[in-house]
């Protein structure tokens, strides 16, 4: 399978090319054929992108010693000093046991054209990577405080010697550290295409130089993917284009905080945009899918300590509390009968009391793809008016999971995954509009959701 | 006697026969332009009908909405039959136009050119309607959300202020096409922008009273950012 599949991704060429500016240009002309590519999206990243430029050149050099590679930064139009420190950062080769650098590393720092957003700045890493014919790639974020030269080899490896098209991270965080990931793109990634890729969104990559000319030659680029949604497109993407995937053990993940409360609307609506797009696209392949498989993990797995995460859980709950008081007639036009009977029963609980169960939030999720592929109403307004459902939903996992050890609180996750794969026919029916679920469902899930909490 | 009855009735009769002679083409115009603008707006009317019922109209509609919002206006028919519906009415309506021109008598006519110059008002008051009550439950919708997200506890009333302000502008455009009131409309409505504005401009004033008077003195006397920030920073 892998290897027909390959060929296809090769085989398609691009038509419309994506601009780059004079200078780049002139300098992918002196550069010439280069073998790795790695590529750091920035906007106003001054604090930590020295750290990630040294990091990935001591990887270079450490583990890729005699082959041509290329650092591009994709720059979204900083004011601060990320440029010129990618620029100036060097290493000290001695201080890392790096004895014999045989090849220069060459630095192309240029901005990116198109709507502002990482998307955008990929898909300028991709075009410089088809005109460098790189045959790995690797992007990292320009935030993070935890890469080590390690993750270098570990993003590249397996592109370069086992074979692989795409190469997912896999970290160790906290349990309430990427709730979007554990509550809804883990789980409905791997129940729709049926690979069990744990960061579906990390935000760390490696894929071929295939794969990036794949990338380039989907008509995406105005769409959510030129913003948040390239993580979660590029690893749809990947699958279904039937390109070989594994994932690498990268340890923890530590990153500069986003203020996350200020655009999680966005993000939310971006990513789910994303995937529901995906879904549409996909439609043949994901409804024939069936359970779902491990996906092989390189790396030495070992334990690390996380950052803890504080949880404003009152506030979550008044979020939520608010969506069902004031978004009633719009959830009532996304979730179907069932579903929104059984969240109004949520009404006026306050805390504990406040719990969404694993079916219920299914089923939510699955209603609101249904609707969005069915154009209800704009989809902007849809997905946007699933960010106090989704909180509410954070908020009963972090009440499950209190007190839960990581491993723990990665089995209740497991167990949600199963509820997404087990009620995937829910999702077929309602995708291809055969109507609600029949009324006696209603019973049964009113029961489970009474014993979600305990009653002052 | 004979030359008195034919003086007297006879002169008079064919006077009356000759006027009918010279209407009674007229009538018959008339009658056949309306038999045959009954035929035509019968068969427009079935035909758009039919042909939005195949291109699948009332769906299109039913997903943005419109049905939802007949059904609150407690219309139960479909879009399709509206269209088809008002389609027969309008073209019957042309057709009693002309009918009645064919009969070429003075008031008439005076009055027909009268409603025919209505007619373009008519049709862009109804448009304005029509996409001021489109427009305002997106906004409203879009504004819900939004509000909601931020956490805002008066959402709805946010909302429903968005909504009810473009509905009636667009009532106060549509007034003010077709001739209505058009004093009242315009110098009410322009009071009553004129008075959110003023009221949002002074709590925007209030608000950012020392943010305004930061901006101004170092607009107009030049005093330098840095030491502008550093106020703020103080405050």
């Amino acid at each position: 399978m892998g290897s027909h599949n390959r060929n296809g991704v090769a085989r398609t060429m691009s038509t419309d090319r994506t601009p780059l500016t004079q200078e780049t240009e002139a300098q992918l002309r002196a550069i010439g054929p280069t073998e790795i590519l790695v590529g750091i999206p920035s906007y106003n990243n001054a604090q930590t992108v020295g750290h990630v430029v040294q990091a990935v050149s001591a990887g270079l050099a450490k583990y890729f010693p005699d082959r041509r590679a290329v650092l591009v930064n994709s720059d979204g139009g900083s004011t601060d000093e990320t440029r010129a420190i990618v620029a100036n950062t060097a290493i000290d080769p001695n201080h890392l046991f790096i004895s014999d650098q045989q090849s220069v590393l060459h630095r192309i720092i240029t901005p990116y054209h198109g709507i502002p957003g990482k998307g955008s700045a990929f898909r300028t890493i991709f075009e410089i990577a088809r005109r460098l014919s790189a045959k790995a790639c690797a992007v990292v974020d320009a935030d993070l405080r935890s890469i080590t030269p390690e993750w270098i080899e570990l993003l590249l490896r397996p592109l370069l010697d086992e074979g692989y098209d795409y190469v997912a991270p896999y970290y160790l965080r906290h349990k309430y550290d990427g709730t979007i990931t554990n509550s809804l793109a883990y789980p409905l990634t791997r129940a729709l295409y049926g690979q069990r890729i744990r960061q579906p969104i990390g935000g760390e990559f490696g894929f071929s130089g295939s794969l990036a000319t794949h990338y380039l030659d989907q008509h995406v680029w105005e769409s959510e993917v030129a913003r948040f949604g390239i993580d979660i497109w590029m690893t749809t993407e990947a699958i279904v284009s039937g390109a070989r995937v594994c994932q690498s053990f990268l340890g923890a993940k530590i990153h500069n905080p986003k203020d996350p409360a200020a655009d999680l609307s966005a993000m939310l609506t971006q990513v789910v945009g994303a995937l529901f797009a995906s879904m549409e696209q996909h439609e043949k392949l994901w409804t024939r899918q069936e359970g779902s498989h491990p996906v092989p993990l390189f790396g030495f797995r070992y334990e690390v300590g996380v950052e803890p995460v504080h949880v404003n859980l009152e506030r979550m709950v008044a979020y939520f509390q608010q969506g069902l008081t004031d978004l009633e007639p719009i959830w009532r036009q996304i979730l179907s009968p069932d579903t929104l009977d059984q969240l109004l029963l949520l009404k006026k609980r306050s805390g504990n009391d406040c719990r969404i169960p694993d079916d219920l939030w299914v089923k939510a999720v699955y209603d609101a793809a249904a609707a969005y592929h069915k154009r209800v109403m704009p989809r902007d307004h849809l997905l946007k008016a699933l960010t106090p459902l989704y909180l509410g939903r954070t908020a009963s996992f972090v009440l499950a999971t209190q007190g839960l050890t990581s491993a723990e609180a990665e089995q209740t996750i497991e167990v949600l995954c199963q509820t997404f794969e087990h009620l995937k026919p829910y999702l077929i029916k309602r995708w291809t509009g055969l109507g609600p679920s029949s009324p006696p469902d209603v019973l049964v899930h009113r029961a489970t959701a009474d014993a979600g909490g305990t009653y002052e | 006697m004979s030359e008195f009855l034919s003086q007297a009735i006879i002169g008079p009769l064919q006077v009356i026969g000759q006027r009918v002679l010279s209407v009674l083409p007229n009538v018959l115009a008339m009658g056949m332009i309306l038999l045959g603008g009954l035929g035509i707006a019968w068969l427009s009317g079935n035909f758009a009908e039919r042909l939005l019922r195949v291109i699948g109209i009332d769906h299109l509609s039913d997903r943005l909405g419109v049905n939802a919002a007949l059904l609150r206006g407690g219309i139960k028919t479909d879009p399709s039959r509206i269209i088809g519906r008002a389609l027969y009415w309008t073209v019957l309506l042309l057709a009693t136009i002309a009918a009645l021109g064919a009969l070429n008598l003075a008031p008439i006519n005076q009055f027909e050119m009268s409603l025919l110059a209505y007619v373009p008002h008519f049709v862009t008051a109804t448009v304005i309607i029509l996409a001021g009550y489109f427009l305002s439950n997106f906004t409203s919708q879009a504004v819900l959300i939004a509000a909601v997200n931020a956490g805002l506890p008066p959402a709805r009333l946010i909302a429903a202020t968005a909504r009810w302000g473009i509905l009636l502008l667009a009532g106060a455009m549509a007034l003010e096409q077709l001739g209505i009131a058009q004093h009242i409309v315009v110098v009410g409505f322009g009071i009553a922008w004129g008075g959110i504005v003023l009221a949002a401009a002074i709590a925007f004033g209030l608000g950012g009273k020392d943010l305004a008077k930061d901006f101004l003195e170092r607009r107009v006397a030049g005093r330098p950012r840095a030491e502008a920030s550093d106020d703020l920073r103080h405050w």
